[in-house]
């Protein structure tokens, strides 16, 4: 069965590449946010296995949308992705309860598949 | 006599009044005053002469006047040279009497001389003649040398007064022309002196301030304890804690403002209990000059940290994500290449539009960070750039061709630069023009638009870095905005010819 995902991003660009990018390694992309209220609400309504969560969003970081994440129950897979490298972000990287984290111009099923495993 | 004599005239009058009281007094024919020559004091000349009612002493005067005699020569010059009065029984049978054939017309026989002495020494002497040859009169000779030491110290006491006014005077008049308050204090704390620039600078008359407390006129209310307290200390234990060393305290002035005041205290040497001088420097504009100084360098290294954080912000922002998208894109034409390169072949035209977007915003990025035609190519063809760009039509009027110190070049096109997104941004302007020249030594550069007036300088911080910039450079920054419409932003910059 095709694992879901949701796509967090405030990049539409960014957002159309990794759809098409996912989608072509077997993901389905069951819905897409641009900040961390819409991902949260997203989460809750569409019940995806994997989030992929940028961590620079528009209204909190992306490390306080995968802490609360990882408080809900049945809590999907979270993949932290950026511009900007891990180091610069610090412990909370390992400690938000996010399964990794993946460069945005590595991006691919691949890279993920590997995270979950 | 002598004294009250010296006392109430000058001394060259109350000398010649001293010849006549003594030859009247005395009944002798004629009296001399010799005295040295201002510039060759080893020359003696007479200055003053008297004669009796009916001598006939024209040409004795005459010769007398005539001639200078040195040390030991003549009478006057032996009285001056031994510092002892001598009397001549017969000039006519004297060897060193020059005079001698003037005295022989003159109906001149016996003379006598005597010093005006003080504790300097010799100030001159005295001669006297009568008519006939006479014995030599001790008594006389004592009684006169006795009249001539009167003589002497009056006179020194008259031109050691007359020297220490004059020298009075001097102070006063630099005191009273001084810049810089001066104040003088008593031990018990009391103004004893309050020169025209104290007056000034505090707002109270010497007649008024002289003779009250100073704490009570000049120091706020809250700083008088210490100040007593330390006048206090320092006139028990002699202990020097705070003369003559600049101080930075607050005065108040008369109306019971405040202001900050430069201070230096020292005390007076004068036998007795001390008096304290303080000078004072009113330091409010200079402190005010600091705080701006200050302001303003905090100013620009702050709108440096802003610079790279926007700088950061941009290539994150812009450059970053096109060569992200561009990773993305070419991913995915990789794994399309085998099995559908017609459509690999789209993802490899959309990777080069991103790589195009990419170049173009880091070459806009660069330009706005220090553009390489200004570099390269100086003023004209930076600001034709600049113009070209505008979003609003932009002439440019006049440009050097000349190159000019990077600075100055920057502060120039950023003047420019600013002028134009004003023009177009807040004062949606329909045209503007820019006009750069070089006059004097002087860089002046002018961007006139003709939208909304009302603009100032201290809107916004684009202006006010701009301003700090050309601060720095010396230069200065004018904005004429009038609210009935159009803008000129002016700036002036140093550059040497």
């Amino acid at each position: 069965m095709p694992v879901a995902v949701l796509i967090v991003d405030d990049n539409a660009r960014f957002r159309v590449r990794a759809r098409r990018s996912l989608e072509a390694d077997g993901y389905t992309v069951v819905a897409e946010a641009a900040d961390g209220a819409s991902a949260l609400a997203a989460a809750r309504l569409h019940r995806p296995s994997v989030v992929l969560l940028d961590i620079g969003l528009p209204d909190m970081s992306g490390l306080s949308v995968a802490e609360r994440l990882a408080r809900e129950p049945d809590a999907p897979a979270v993949v932290l992705t950026s511009t900007h490298d891990a180091a610069d972000f610090g412990d909370r990287v390992t400690s938000c309860g996010a399964r990794g984290f993946v460069p945005k111009s590595a991006l691919s099923g691949d890279a993920i598949a590997a995270l979950l495993a | 006599m002598a004294r009250s004599l010296a006392q109430t005239a000058e001394p060259s009058e109350a000398l010649a009044r001293a010849l006549r009281a003594i030859g009247e007094s005395l009944g002798w024919r004629l009296g001399t005053l010799w005295e040295p020559v201002p510039d060759r004091p080893e020359a003696l000349t007479c200055v003053e002469t008297w004669h009796a009612f009916g001598v006939p002493a024209e040409e004795f005067e005459t010769a007398s006047r005539a001639i200078s005699l040195a040390s030991g020569e003549g009478l006057p010059g032996r009285v001056w040279a031994s510092g002892q009065p001598a009397w001549i029984p017969d000039v006519l049978a004297d060897e060193n009497f020059p005079r001698a054939p003037a005295a022989r017309r003159a109906g001149l026989h016996a003379a006598f001389c005597f010093p005006i002495r003080s504790a300097r020494g010799v100030l001159g002497v005295i001669e006297f003649y009568t008519g006939e040859a006479r014995r030599p009169d001790l008594g006389l000779l004592r009684t006169v040398t006795a009249i001539g030491d009167q003589i002497g110290q009056a006179v020194e006491r008259r031109r050691d007064s007359e020297a220490l006014s004059a020298k009075e005077a001097r102070h006063r008049a630099m005191l009273d022309a001084a810049l810089d308050c001066v104040v003088t204090m008593d031990h018990e704390g009391c103004v004893v002196d309050f020169n025209p620039a104290a007056e000034r600078t505090f707002g109270h008359t010497a007649s008024d301030a002289v003779g009250r407390d100073m704490a009570e006129l000049i120091i706020p209310r809250e700083l008088r304890e210490s100040h007593r307290r330390g006048l206090a200390r320092y006139l028990a234990t002699e202990k020097e804690v705070i003369l003559d060393r600049r101080l930075e305290i607050t005065g108040l002035r008369a109306d019971g403002t405040t202001f900050p005041v430069e201070l230096t205290i020292t005390r007076i040497d004068v036998p007795g209990p001390p008096t304290f001088t303080g000078y004072l420097r009113d330091i409010t504009d200079r402190k005010a000059a600091e705080a701006e100084l200050r302001a303003s360098r905090a100013r620009i290294v702050e709108a440096a940290d802003e610079a790279r954080r926007r700088l950061e912000r941009d290539l994150h922002d812009g450059a970053q994500q096109r060569l992200v998208e561009l990773a993305l894109d070419l991913r995915m034409a990789q794994t399309r290449l085998d099995d559908d390169p017609a459509r690999a072949r789209e993802l490899l035209d959309a990777a080069l539009d991103d790589l195009q977007e990419a170049t173009r915003e880091l070459r806009e990025l660069a330009r706005g960070i220090h553009p390489a035609a200004l570099t390269e190519g100086g003023l004209r063809p930076a600001l034709e750039a600049l113009a070209a760009r505008s979003s609003i039509p932009a002439r440019l009027v006049a440009v050097p061709d000349a190159r000019f110190a990077a600075p100055v070049e920057a502060a120039a096109y950023f003047s420019v630069a600013e002028g134009l997104t004003n023009a177009a941004r807040h004062a949606a302007a329909e045209n503007v023009e820019v006009e750069v020249v070089h006059v004097d030594s002087r860089l002046c550069v002018e961007v006139r638009d003709d939208g909304r007036g009302g603009a100032e300088t201290s809107a916004g911080s684009g202006l006010r870095g701009l301003a700090d910039r050309v601060a720095a450079l010396d230069g200065q920054i004018d904005i004429v905005s009038p609210t009935s419409g159009g803008t000129v932003l002016r700036v002036e910059i140093p550059c040497g010819s």
